[in-house]
């Protein structure tokens, strides 16, 4: 399936016209509230109840987190100022600020973190994330201020899981069945004014907020009174709200972020660090990808950096690692000895000792997700794979479907049609989610063996950070060398905001946490 | 007359039951497994994909599935979103309300300005007037509501700074209104013109004009009351054609409806809400027939002992 874009060439007319259009800017009409467009709306208020970039974003706002990831994506202490790691590994003792308050008044203290706890590990309706918290057993509260966690084994993503959005801290106060709907008391920078859903959410500043850890220069409340998060699904709609001073952040329309700059007038700000990473991944139950060979013949007849370049300019990076940049474990050097350079004739030699040739090319299927001008970029792939031999054709598809698709793909070992590949995305904050992509059964029941799930067990349960690194970059090495896991570029979507004049302060986080902390929008 | 209602009445129900065997069928129509996609998001275990299944009815052969869908309906429940888990009905009737002030401001922007486009082409039919009028009709059946949108969007937010570019507030409605409306003007002022011209052809008009009687008693009085009949039955599907051209003019101007939930629910794979979706458009628009249907016999005596 292809995707046309019939209507690209007439949005970019029009584009260029509204921004040629507009030489001065509208003013903000208040100044101390700024309008944030996104193209959805977030899932639930309940950070146990969703697992969307959207609602990670609104959840930043309204609570906050025991750590705090710093600008390079390391966990730092925050709400929790320390913390004890008993010897055998299996018990950790955090100890909280005190005088934080939660929104409702009530003192933010150690109940607060075990009633979030055991929340997510709640029987009857558990968090949407409960396995990224770990192997957690039980949640004590020593005192107000000191909260002891045990799990029934090592687990080393435990701490940077505690700086993630999925760990935010839930006010105890939150027992309203409205809850996550249309109530949310935490601790974080903002309180909940108002969801209308579909529409906007609204918050007010936090008058009591104090900042520990996060990476903004304001350690206190923030200067905006409000922050209205508006859902505006159109791109060019974003773009002239942004032009007529409605909205003050949005994400512009992706082809239109070099007229944007060009233009001068509005603030392009591209996430850095943001956790996602896309790459090659292979149904491999089944010929051609069952041998390593074929993986690496479309490994090496590819060129990540060519095609990334022509498609995205400056707004994405060869990415070497099977994890993202920022994320414990990346190392481009490292990564770069076992990846696959671009080399077409490699992948003929290898094609031709598998019996394919110029007569008889490699029949597959690439799947690619929607959006983001991908489907251009697999043209670019599909291209130079067809020099190699290897005829692609090409399925675009959501990505919720993509991976349905690849976890199916995977199962259907004696079908007769030729196995398929995808470029496959991924964000996470920690190397673990090799693990959960890699361990058997696997995420989409791909590439197992008993030798790798050692390999990732011994990720999980090293918490001793050089350890750890040494566990990670063997579990790269040995997906790289097998070919089962080819990075290609990060970040993997468009996360690019467009900021207005007036407005500063803006920040993007690592892991894709925009921070409004130390935005001032001036009159 | 009542016969007349019971038929309309019974042809809806047969409608509104086929609508219910495709929202049923339509779950089965993903290629793949439904609750796999459905949750793919979420980092759910087997365990949990194995209990939405059950929970959703879907390990049941499927007339099972449908009986079962058909018992909740009755009960005015249709289901629980993926997404927020909220019940469908009441997120459905959360946004409708904007969905349809919108329908009803461009039904109205439609009937303003299409009617007396239409009127006046057929009146001077044959003129500069008349092709005048046609062209701009045809630009505005042809031109997609999407692009309608961006247009006016660009002209009287941005150019002319008059109205907001998008939200859920008064003032927000006049834009999308406007979009849909004008759009539905162009169909109307085309439906309206070939009726005009029909009724102008008539004998009684002829009559009416031989009789000396005043142009505007003509026009107005017979003609155009004559015209109304078949324009009335069209504003029906105007009305469901507008509720359809909502769905692409809501996400142009964030305006908060059914339409735009409708979008999000497919992007969302969120098929209880997608199924709820169809249903309760489906319904909106059949009632809507059968009650244009009845106004129509009212107006056309002919119609209900026909």
């Amino acid at each position: 399936m292809r995707r046309s874009t019939t209507s690209g060439p007439v949005l970019g007319l029009l584009a260029t016209a509204l921004l040629a259009s507009t030489g001065q800017l509208a003013t903000s009409a208040q100044a101390a509230e700024l309008v944030w467009a996104r193209y959805g709306d977030l899932d639930s208020l309940d950070p146990h109840r969703a697992t969307s970039t959207l609602s990670m974003q609104v959840w930043d706002q309204i609570y906050d987190t025991l750590l705090a990831f710093d600008a390079d994506g390391q966990p730092q202490p925050h709400l929790a100022k320390s913390w004890e790691i008993s010897e055998d590994g299996l018990t950790y003792t955090l100890a909280l600020e005190d005088g934080v308050v939660c929104h409702d008044g009530s003192p933010f203290d150690a109940n607060d973190v075990k009633f979030t706890i055991d929340r997510a590990f709640d029987e009857a309706q558990p968090s949407l994330t409960r396995t990224a918290w770990g192997p957690i057993e039980s949640v004590e509260v020593v005192d107000t201020l000191t909260v002891k966690v045990s799990m029934s084994s090592k687990f080393g993503a435990f701490l940077p899981f505690l700086a993630d959005s999925f760990s935010s801290i839930v006010c105890d106060t939150n027992t309203a069945d409205t809850f996550g709907s249309s109530t949310a008391i935490g601790a974080g920078p903002f309180k909940l004014v108002e969801w209308v859903k579909g529409d906007a959410v609204t918050l007010e500043k936090n008058p009591d907020y104090r900042n520990f850890g996060k990476p903004v220069e304001n350690m206190g409340p923030p200067h905006l009174d409000r922050l209205v998060i508006k859902t505006v699904p159109e791109p060019q709609t974003r773009l002239a709200a942004l032009q007529t001073g409605e909205v003050h952040v949005a994400e512009p329309p992706f082809d239109d972020i070099a007229a944007i700059r060009e233009a001068g007038e509005l603030e392009i700000v591209v996430a850095d660090n943001t956790g996602q990473n896309v790459f090659w991944e292979f149904a491999i139950s089944r010929p051609p990808f069952d041998d390593i060979r074929a993986r690496q013949a479309v490994a090496y007849g590819t060129d990540p950096e060519m095609a990334i370049d022509i498609i995205y300019g400056g707004l994405s990076q060869r990415e070497w690692c099977p994890i993202a940049r920022g994320v414990f474990g990346n190392d481009q050097e490292f990564c770069e000895q076992f990846g696959y350079e671009y080399d077409p004739e490699k992948a003929v030699e290898l094609l031709a000792e598998l019996g394919y040739g110029p007569d008889n090319p490699l029949e597959t299927t690439m799947f690619v997700w929607t959006g983001g001008n991908r489907h251009k970029l697999a043209e670019i792939f599909q291209a130079q794979l067809a020099q190699v031999g290897i005829n692609a054709a090409i399925e675009i598809m959501d990505i919720g479907t993509m991976n349905a698709r690849v976890k199916e793909q995977n199962e259907l070992v004696d079908d007769p049609s030729p196995g398929t590949f995808d470029m496959m995305t991924w964000s996470w904050y920690d190397p673990d989610i090799l693990y959960a992509l890699w361990h058997s059964p696997g995420a989409y029941s791909g590439f197992t063996t008993p030798e790798l799930d050692a390999m990732l067990e011994l990720t999980r349960t090293t918490i001793e950070p050089e350890a750890r690194l040494a566990a990670v970059q063997d579990v790269i090495q040995y997906l790289m060398e097998n070919a089962v896991h080819v990075g290609l570029y990060t970040p993997g979507w468009e996360w690019v905001f467009a900021v207005r004049p007036e407005v500063s302060g803006f920040k993007v986080g690592a892991f894709l946490h925009p921070m409004f902390n130390d935005v001032e929008v001036k009159e | 007359m009542l016969r007349y209602i019971a038929q309309r009445l019974a042809a809806a129900a047969v409608t509104i039951w086929v609508a219910t065997v495709a929202v049923t069928l339509l779950i089965h129509a993903v290629p793949g497994d439904p609750v796999r996609i459905m949750y793919a998001k979420f980092q759910s275990t087997p365990e949990q994909l194995e209990a939405v299944r059950t929970s959703l009815g879907l390990d049941q052969p499927i007339h099972v599935q449908y009986a079962m869908y058909l018992g909740r309906l009755v009960e005015g429940d249709l289901g629980r979103t993926i997404v927020g888990d909220q019940p469908v009905l009441d997120v459905l009737l959360a946004r409708f309300p904007a969905t349809l002030t919108l329908a009803v401001a461009s039904l109205a922007i439609a009937i303003l300005v299409g009617m007396p486009l239409g009127f006046l082409a057929a009146y001077k039919r044959g003129t500069w007037v008349d092709i005048g009028a046609m062209l701009v009709a045809i630009v505005g059946v042809s031109m997609p509501h999407f692009w309608l949108g961006l247009l006016l969007l660009f002209f009287f937010a941005l150019q002319l700074g008059w109205l907001p570019v998008a939200g859920s507030g008064i003032a927000n409605l006049v834009l999308p209104a406007l979009t849909l409306g004008l759009a539905n003007a162009a169909v109307l002022a085309r439906l309206t013109r070939s009726a005009m011209i029909d009724i102008f052809d008539q004998d009684f008009v002829r009559t009416a004009q031989a009789k000396g009687l005043p142009k505007t008693v003509v026009l107005y009085r017979h003609a155009l009351r004559a015209g109304l009949v078949p324009i009335v039955s069209m504003l029906g599907l105007q009305f469901a054609y507008l509720m359809g051209g909502a769905i692409v003019v809501e996400n142009v101007f964030a305006w908060n409806g059914v339409g735009r939930l409708a979008i999000e629910a497919v992007f969302a794979r969120d098929y209880p809400l997608i199924q709820g979706f169809i249903l309760f458009f489906a319904s909106i628009v059949v009632i809507v027939s059968v009650i244009i249907d009845v106004l129509y016999a009212f107006l056309d005596p002919r119609i209900r002992y026909g």
